[in-house]
């Protein structure tokens, strides 16, 4: 627990101690008791509602955050993996990005991507307690489950700007610049970087030139925990 | 007393109240607890809505019954200048 939802827990158990003590010796109105509950249904509740929005906000961009619900314990466990060469797994042993790599490659970028961030985030919320998804098996997520919109390369080039000569000066990037800025062609297409979580497409998605990648790019090949006798998917 | 509010304020049932504020208060309080303590998606996601609610609405009743107070506290002094 952060200290801003150490704050929270504090307010709250203060706020809890001062509407318990009225309910349990229901004192007359007096000036004294009208203070005590306007500490504790207002100033107090307050401050832990601020603490906990700023707590939530923030608990909200780790990726253990988002590896809690069964249908990503794959996405999880491969990100996680040392040894995977996937597009997610080789960002998420960056540093910079650290324990916040979901939400860092997938956040909207723009004045308004923080706040559409999180009401995307809601979407997946529902979708899994109401729209069934925490019933399915991951096979059948795997197989059916799509992200909602095709991934913005304006998420890679967050970092990845393009200016700097290890972009530029790639022959392939300048061959196709238009139409990555157009997003027409991904940065995570199957024949250019790879998809991210590789594991979850069917062979027909991941194409023929990721396949023949080699080493540095995502080869056709899954993830060891997905392999078989070594612990497996769900 | 002509408004409808004003009058819904003078017949505010002031105890019950605000054991309602209080129970509907503890009940924010405990929920935004259990997103910070248990973390777990429904949780954080109450955390920030459901409790925001009830915490917002038993701060309502409390407002209320304060402002229903000191119309009964003013009724009383008119009624005691005639």
């Amino acid at each position: 627990m952060n200290p801003i939802g150490a704050l929270a827990v504090i307010m709250a158990a203060v706020s809890a101690l001062l509407l318990l003590h009225y309910l349990v010796l229901r004192p007359p109105l007096t000036a004294g008791v009208r203070l005590q509950l306007l500490l504790g249904l207002a100033v107090f509740p307050f401050v832990a509602a601020v603490a906990t929005t700023g707590y939530g906000m923030q608990r909200t961009t780790e990726r253990s955050f988002c590896g809690s619900c069964h249908v990503m314990d794959t996405h999880l466990k491969d990100a996680e993996d040392p040894h995977s060469p996937s597009l997610a797994a080789r960002h998420t042993r960056n540093h910079f990005v650290g324990e916040h790599s979901c939400y860092t490659c997938h956040a909207n970028y723009g004045m308004l991507g923080y706040p559409l961030t999180k009401l995307t985030g809601m979407s997946h919320v529902y979708n899994y307690y109401l729209g069934g998804y925490n019933k399915m098996s991951l096979e059948h997520f795997h197989a059916e489950v799509r992200i909602a919109k095709p991934f913005p390369n304006d998420n890679c080039r967050l970092c990845h700007s393009g200016t700097l000569g290890s972009f530029a000066n790639v022959k392939d990037h300048l061959a196709v610049l238009p139409d990555i800025e157009a997003d027409r062609v991904s940065c995570a297409a199957a024949g250019c970087h790879g998809v991210a979580h590789p594991f979850t497409k069917r062979p027909d998605e991941l194409g023929q030139a990721t396949a023949q990648q080699g080493e540095g790019h995502f080869a056709l090949k899954p993830p060891s925990f997905l392999q078989p006798g070594e612990g497996g998917a769900k | 007393m002509s408004s409808p509010f004003l009058r819904l304020l003078s017949k505010w049932p002031t105890t019950k109240a605000l054991v309602v504020a209080c129970l509907l208060g503890l009940s924010a309080l405990a929920i935004m607890v259990a997103g910070v303590v248990l973390s777990t998606p429904l949780a954080v996601v109450a955390s920030m809505s459901v409790a925001q609610g009830l915490g917002v609405l038993a701060c309502l009743l409390f407002g209320l019954t304060v402002a229903s107070e000191a119309l009964v506290a003013r009724q009383a002094k008119k009624d005691a200048g005639r």
